[in-house]
C-alpha cells in the first residue's frame, strides 16, 4: 500500500506543478508577451496613405493629442494574393487573406524569432513570416521564396517564423512578412502602391478614447485596441484553458484518490494500532509515527513528482508558446518548488485527518477494526439466495453496493473524464456543422469564392451588382446556372438616445431566398428596419422596438430595431437585403456564395466547384464545410485537443483502475484466499473484480451521457461569446462517437487496466487463509 | 473400507531466505470414509501444512495425493478449485467469511458456484436453511457477519462446509477461537456430521478435541511419528474422560 501512495503523490505532484505551471503560462502569458513586445495601446492604421495622407498631417494630428507618448509608424505594403508568391517555381495558392509587408529599419514593436530572440534586423535577401504565411506549404528555414509581382521580382530566403503580439497565427489571419529595408524598397514597386499603401501607427498613449474619437472623423482609418488584439491568442489560450482545465481534473482526481488511499493504508493497519495500543503508546506516539511514515513517503514523492512535472510541463507549454513568448524558467522552476511543498502539506492534512480516528479508539476497538471473524462492519446489501444474477455478477454488484463511497469515487473520476472526451467531441462536431452556417451568415449555396483580387475590385467597383451580375452570367454560360450573393460590411456609428457607439453594418447584395434567422424578433422587411446583436444593442442602451439612427453614405437614417441576431462574422447592425447603399465606403466582405440551381448532389457539386476554379482561375473556391472549416480553424484544434484527451483520459483511467484496484487485493487478501479455500476458481475471482470496474464505468457513462450535451454547450457559448456575438448555440453531437466509441473507449480502459491487474489476485493461495492476520 | 485420502512420500519444503526447510518429509497416510482423524503435534511440526497439501489448498513439493482415487497433487488450479467446491468442505480456526454477505449467502455461495449442483437458488437456500436449523444458527441467517458470536458463526462456517455435501471435511483448529462452551457445541456438531457419513480430517491442539476422533495422527518436524485408535465415539461423557486419559498417556509417551 505504501508504494501504490507513493506512486499516488508522484502522481499528484506532477499534476499540480504542471498545472500551477500552465495556469501561470495562461494568465501571465499574454501580459507577459505584450510587455515584453512593447506592445502599444493602439494600432490605427491609414488605408491609401498615399491618396488619404499624403502630406501626413492625420499623422500628425494623432501626434498631437493629449496623453500620446509615443508613436511608431510602420509602412505596410499589402500583396492582394497568395499568388505574387513563388515557392519551388510554382505560385502559392495557399492562405487566402493578404499577405502584410514591413520593413525592418521600420520597426513598430518588438517581433521575436523561434528562439525568443527580438529581431533587431533582418538580413539582405532574407524575410521572417508569421505562420499563416506557411500554411499548406513545405516551406523551411533556408527555402527560397520569390515575390513576383508585375514588374517586381524579388528573391528572398526564409529566415524562420517570427512571433508578434499584433498578428494572429490562425490560418485564417492576415500573413506577415518582415524583410529587410533595401528589399522593403525594392518591393514599393508603383504595381503594389498604387493601391496597397497602408500606414500603421503603433501609439503608445494614456487616453485611448481620445485616438478612438479622432479615428471616427476619417472613414479610411481601422483601429486595433491592444484589447482586440489579445483576441489573436483567442485558439492559443483555448488549448491553454482546455489544458488546464485537463490538469486540474487529473490534480483532483489524484488528490481524491489520494485521501481515499491515506484513509484505506491507515484502515489497514489498525491491528498494528492495536497492539501498540495494547502495549501502552500512547495516541499522540502512534499519530506521530504515522505522520512521520507519511511525511517520508510524501516528500520521496513531492520530489519525484516534481521532476517528472517537467516533462509534462513543458509538454502542456509547447502547444502554446509557439506563438508566444513565455518568462524565463525560474518562475517555473519556483513553481514547481511551490507545488511540491503543497503536496507535502496537502498530504499532511489528510494524514492529520485520516489518524484521527486513533484517538477515538481503545485497544480493543482498534483491534476489531481489522480483517476477520466478528470485527467487521461492512453490511451486506443483497441477498444472493433472492438473486437471479450470475454469481460472479452477484458478488460485482455486492460489492460495489457495500461500498459506495469507495466505488462513488471511481464513478465520479470516469464520469469527469468521459464528460471531458464527448465534450470535446460534440464541440469539434458542432465547429464543423452545417447548422453553425446562419452564424456566418451563409445563405443557401455550395460554393464560395474567397479571391481576394475578386473581393478587392467588388470592394472598390461602385456597381456591385454589377459584379453579381457578370458572376451569374459566367456561370450560366459555362452551364451551371445559379444566384450569386455577397455580405458586405462598413463601420458606422450607431446612435441611441444619448449613447453612440461604432459598430459594423451588414448587407447582403444578390438574390437570395434567405432571410436572417433572429434570435429574438424578426429580419428586416424594409429599408427602416435593421437586426442587432445583443452586444451591439448593449453598446447603445436599445432593446427590439426601439428607434435608432445611423450615418449611412452621408445621411441620417432612422432605423426601427426588429430583431436580435448572432453572428461570427458580422457583429453589429443588419440591413435589410434591399437596403440601397449608395456610395458608402465598404471596409470588407465575405465572399461570394454561389447557389447551383437544380439542387446539384454533392458530386455534382464537387465538379461545379472545379468548373468554378476555372471559370475565375482561382483555387479560393471552398464547399460550405469547407468554408465553415476556414473560418473555424479552431475546430482542427479542438479535434486535436480531443484526441490528445482521449490518450489522457485512458493513461489516467488505467492509472486509477490499476492503483484503485491493486489497493482493493491488498485489502481484500483473506477474502480472496477465502474464496479459494472454498473452491472458487481464480477466473471467477478475476472476472468478479473486473466486472465491480466495468459497473463502476457504466454508471459513470450513463451519467456522462446525460450530463455532456450541457456542459458542451456552456464551454460552447462560452467560446462562441468570444470569437463571434453569438449565444445560444445548441451543440450537435456524433452520437456514435459519443454515445459509443468514447465511452466503449472508457469501459475497455477500464476492464482491461481492472482485468490485468486482477490476474495478481493468481499470486494468493488458497492456504493464505490461514498466514492471514 | 473405503480410503477416501491417501498420501504416499509426500514432501513439502519452503525456501525462506535461500535456506530450504522441509516440513513434510516422506509422509504416507491413509484416512478411510467415515473416519474422523486428528493431526496433532507441537507448533511448527507441520500439520497445517500437511492440511492444506491434502486437500490441494498448497502445492506438495513431491509425493503422490490421492483424493476419492485421483492424484491430486497433478490437478492444474481450475481442476483443484473445482474439487474443493464440490467434493470438500474447510473449517478455519478464524471463522472467515465474505464480509459483504450476510450469514446465509455465506452458507449458500459455495452451493451457487458448484456446477455440479443443479438446484435452483432457492432450494440452496432451503438447504442452508436447513443446515442452519440443524446447527442451531438459523436465527441469524439474515443478519450480518458482524452481528453474531463467534460459536454462532463457526457453526455458520461448518454450514457452509457441509451445503455442497462433500466427501470430507478438513478443519484446522475449528475450535482455537472459542470458548469452552462454544467449543464444545462446535465439536458435537462435527461428530454428528461424522456419525451421518462425512468424513473428517482436523487439525488441533487440544486433546479434549482430539479424544471425540477415531484416529490421531502426532507429527513431529514433518514426520508422523506416532498413530493412536480411539475407535468411535458415541458421545457420552464418562466415554469421552476415558478416551482422554487414554490420549493423554500417548501423548506423553510421545513426548508432548
Amino acid at each position: 500500500m505504501n508504494i501504490i501512495l507513493l506512486l499516488f503523490i508522484i502522481l499528484c505532484s506532477m499534476f499540480a506543478s504542471a498545472s500551477l505551471n500552465n495556469i501561470y503560462a495562461v494568465n501571465g502569458g499574454i501580459d507577459h508577451f505584450f510587455e515584453v513586445s512593447d506592445a502599444p495601446d493602439i494600432e490605427v492604421t491609414i488605408s491609401d496613405t498615399g491618396i488619404n495622407d499624403p502630406d501626413g498631417k492625420i499623422e500628425a494630428a494623432f501626434r498631437e493629442l493629449p496623453g500620446v507618448r509615443e508613436i511608431r509608424t510602420e509602412r505596410i505594403l499589402i500583396f492582394f494574393s497568395s499568388k505574387y508568391f513563388q515557392y519551388k517555381g510554382e505560385k502559392l495558392d495557399t492562405f487566402v487573406n493578404p499577405a502584410y509587408a514591413a520593413s525592418d529599419s521600420e520597426m513598430g514593436m518588438n517581433y521575436f524569432d523561434e528562439d525568443n530572440n527580438v529581431i533587431e534586423h533582418v538580413e539582405k535577401g532574407y524575410f521572417y513570416s508569421n505562420s499563416p504565411f506557411l500554411q499548406n506549404t513545405d516551406i523551411k528555414k533556408g527555402d527560397e521564396v520569390t515575390i513576383a509581382v508585375g514588374d517586381l521580382n524579388l528573391k528572398l530566403t526564409y529566415a524562420g517564423r517570427l512571433k508578434s503580439a499584433f498578428h494572429s497565427n490562425e490560418d485564417s489571419a492576415n500573413a506577415f512578412l518582415l524583410l529587410n529595408h533595401e528589399d522593403f524598397e525594392t518591393a514599393s514597386v508603383e504595381d503594389i502602391l498604387h493601391m496597397q499603401d497602408y500606414t500603421v501607427m503603433y501609439v503608445h498613449t494614456d487616453d485611448v478614447k481620445a485616438v478612438e474619437d479622432l479615428a471616427k472623423d476619417y472613414s479610411f482609418i481601422y483601429l486595433s485596441t491592444q484589447e482586440s488584439m489579445r483576441g489573436n491568442f483567442l485558439y492559443d489560450m483555448l488549448v491553454a484553458y482546455v489544458l488546464m482545465a485537463i490538469s486540474i481534473v487529473l490534480m483532483i482526481t489524484a488528490f481524491v484518490v489520494l485521501h481515499f488511499t491515506i484513509s484505506f493504508t491507515i484502515g489497514e493497519e489498525f491491528r498494528e494500532i492495536g497492539i501498540m495500543k495494547a502495549v501502552g503508546i500512547s495516541n499522540t506516539e502512534i499519530r506521530k509515527l504515522y505522520i512521520v511514515k507519511y511525511l517520508a513517503i510524501a516528500v520521496v514523492g513531492a520530489v519525484i513528482g516534481f521532476f517528472a512535472s517537467i516533462p509534462l510541463n513543458n509538454m502542456m507549454l509547447r502547444s502554446i508558446s509557439g506563438n508566444m513568448v513565455f518568462g524565463d524558467d525560474g518562475e517555473t522552476l519556483t513553481l514547481g518548488i511551490i507545488s511540491s511543498v503543497m503536496i507535502v502539506i496537502i498530504v499532511m492534512f489528510f494524514c492529520y485527518l485520516c489518524t484521527r480516528k486513533i484517538k477515538k479508539l481503545s485497544p480493543i476497538d482498534a483491534v476489531r477494526n481489522g480483517e476477520t471473524g466478528e470485527r467487521f462492519k461492512r453490511m451486506s446489501i443483497m441477498r444472493l439466495g433472492r438473486s437471479r444474477l450470475p454469481s460472479t455478477v452477484f458478488l460485482g454488484m455486492n460489492d460495489v453496493a457495500s461500498a459506495p463511497a469507495r466505488f462513488t469515487i471511481i464513478t465520479i473520476v470516469f464520469t469527469l473524464c468521459i464528460i471531458i472526451m464527448t465534450s470535446m467531441s460534440s464541440i469539434a462536431t458542432t465547429l464543423q456543422s452545417p447548422s453553425l452556417r446562419r452564424f456566418f451568415d451563409i445563405p443557401d449555396s455550395e460554393a464560395h469564392i474567397l479571391d481576394t483580387e475578386m473581393l478587392a475590385r467588388f470592394m472598390m467597383d461602385k456597381d456591385p451588382e454589377g459584379l453579381i451580375s457578370d458572376i451569374e452570367t459566367k456561370l450560366a454560360d459555362n452551364g451551371i446556372p445559379g444566384h450569386c450573393t455577397i455580405s458586405v460590411n462598413f463601420v458606422e456609428n450607431i446612435t441611441h438616445g444619448e449613447k453612440t457607439a461604432t459598430v459594423s453594418f451588414t448587407s447582403r447584395k444578390g438574390y437570395t431566398e434567405n432571410r436572417l434567422q433572429c434570435d429574438e424578433g424578426s429580419a428586416p422587411v424594409n429599408d427602416s428596419e435593421i437586426a442587432m446583436t445583443k452586444t451591439a444593442m448593449e453598446k447603445i442602451g436599445c432593446g427590439i422596438g426601439d428607434k435608432v439612427t445611423a450615418q449611412i453614405d452621408g445621411k441620417t437614417r432612422e432605423f426601427i430595431v426588429t430583431g436580435s441576431y448572432s453572428s461570427f462574422v458580422s457583429p453589429g447592425v443588419w440591413l435589410y437585403e434591399g437596403f440601397d447603399l449608395g456610395e458608402q465606403n465598404l471596409n470588407g466582405c465575405i465572399g461570394f456564395n454561389i447557389h447551383f440551381d437544380g439542387n446539384p448532389t454533392d458530386e455534382e457539386v464537387k465538379d461545379n466547384i472545379e468548373k468554378v476554379k476555372d471559370i475565375f482561375d482561382t483555387e479560393k473556391v471552398f464547399s460550405t464545410s469547407g468554408l465553415i472549416n476556414y473560418f473555424t480553424g479552431m475546430s482542427e484544434t479542438i479535434t486535436s485537443i480531443k484526441q490528445m484527451m482521449m490518450i489522457l483520459t485512458i493513461i489516467v483511467t488505467v492509472l486509477v483502475v490499476v492503483l484503485m484496484e491493486r489497493s482493493f487485493i491488498s485489502k481484500e487478501k483473506s477474502e480472496i484466499a477465502l474464496m479459494k479455500a472454498i473452491g472458487i476458481s481464480d477466473r471467477d475471482i478475476i472476472r468478479q473484480h473486473t466486472l465491480r470496474f466495468a459497473i463502476v464505468s457504466f454508471f459513470a457513462i450513463i451519467i456522462a451521457s446525460v450530463a455532456f450535451l450541457p456542459v458542451s454547450n456552456l464551454i460552447m457559448n462560452f467560446v462562441c461569446s468570444m470569437i463571434g456575438d453569438v449565444q445560444g448555440i445548441k451543440c450537435d453531437y456524433a452520437p456514435l462517437e459519443v454515445f459509443v466509441i468514447l465511452p466503449a473507449v472508457l469501459l475497455l480502459s477500464a476492464v482491461i487496466g481492472s482485468y490485468l491487474t486482477a490476474l495478481y489476485t493468481r499470486t494468493i493461495k488458497a492456504s493464505d487463509t490461514a498466514s492471514i492476520e | 473400507m473405503n480410503t477416501v485420502l491417501q498420501t504416499k512420500g509426500l514432501c513439502k519444503t519452503y525456501i525462506v531466505n535461500k535456506r530450504q526447510n522441509n516440513v513434510l518429509k516422506n509422509v504416507d497416510l491413509s484416512i478411510y470414509e467415515g473416519e474422523m482423524v486428528a493431526v496433532m503435534g507441537p507448533s511448527g511440526s507441520g500439520k497445517s501444512t500437511l492440511l492444506y497439501c491434502v486437500s490441494g489448498m498448497d502445492k506438495a513439493t513431491a509425493g503422490r495425493i490421492e483424493f476419492n482415487g485421483r492424484d491430486i497433487a497433478k490437478c492444474k488450479n481450475k481442476e483443484m478449485a473445482r474439487i474443493r467446491l464440490d467434493e470438500m468442505g474447510f473449517i478455519f480456526q478464524q471463522m472467515y467469511m465474505m464480509k459483504n454477505l450476510s450469514v446465509l449467502d455465506n452458507i449458500i455461495l459455495p452451493a451457487v458456484k458448484s456446477k455440479k449442483n443443479k438446484d435452483s437458488r432457492k432450494v440452496s437456500e432451503e438447504k442452508g436453511r436447513a443446515l442452519m436449523r440443524k446447527l442451531g444458527v438459523d436465527e441469524v441467517a439474515s443478519n450480518d457477519i458482524n452481528e453474531v458470536s463467534g460459536g454462532q458463526l463457526q457453526r455458520a462456517c461448518i454450514c457452509r462446509s457441509m451445503i455442497n455435501n462433500p466427501k470430507m471435511i478438513f478443519a484446522d483448529e475449528p475450535t482455537g477461537a472459542l470458548n469452552r462452551s462454544s467449543s464444545d457445541e462446535v465439536m458435537n456438531e462435527l461428530i454428528a456430521l461424522n456419525r451421518e457419513g462425512t468424513t473428517i480430517m482436523c487439525v488441533t491442539h487440544d486433546p479434549k478435541v482430539a479424544a471425540r476422533c477415531s484416529r490421531v495422527l502426532y507429527l513431529v518436524d514433518g514426520t508422523i511419528v506416532g498413530t493412536k485408535e480411539l475407535g468411535k465415539f458415541d458421545g457420552d461423557a464418562n466415554e469421552l474422560r476415558e478416551r482422554k486419559r487414554i490420549l493423554n498417556t500417548w501423548l506423553m509417551e510421545q513426548g508432548w
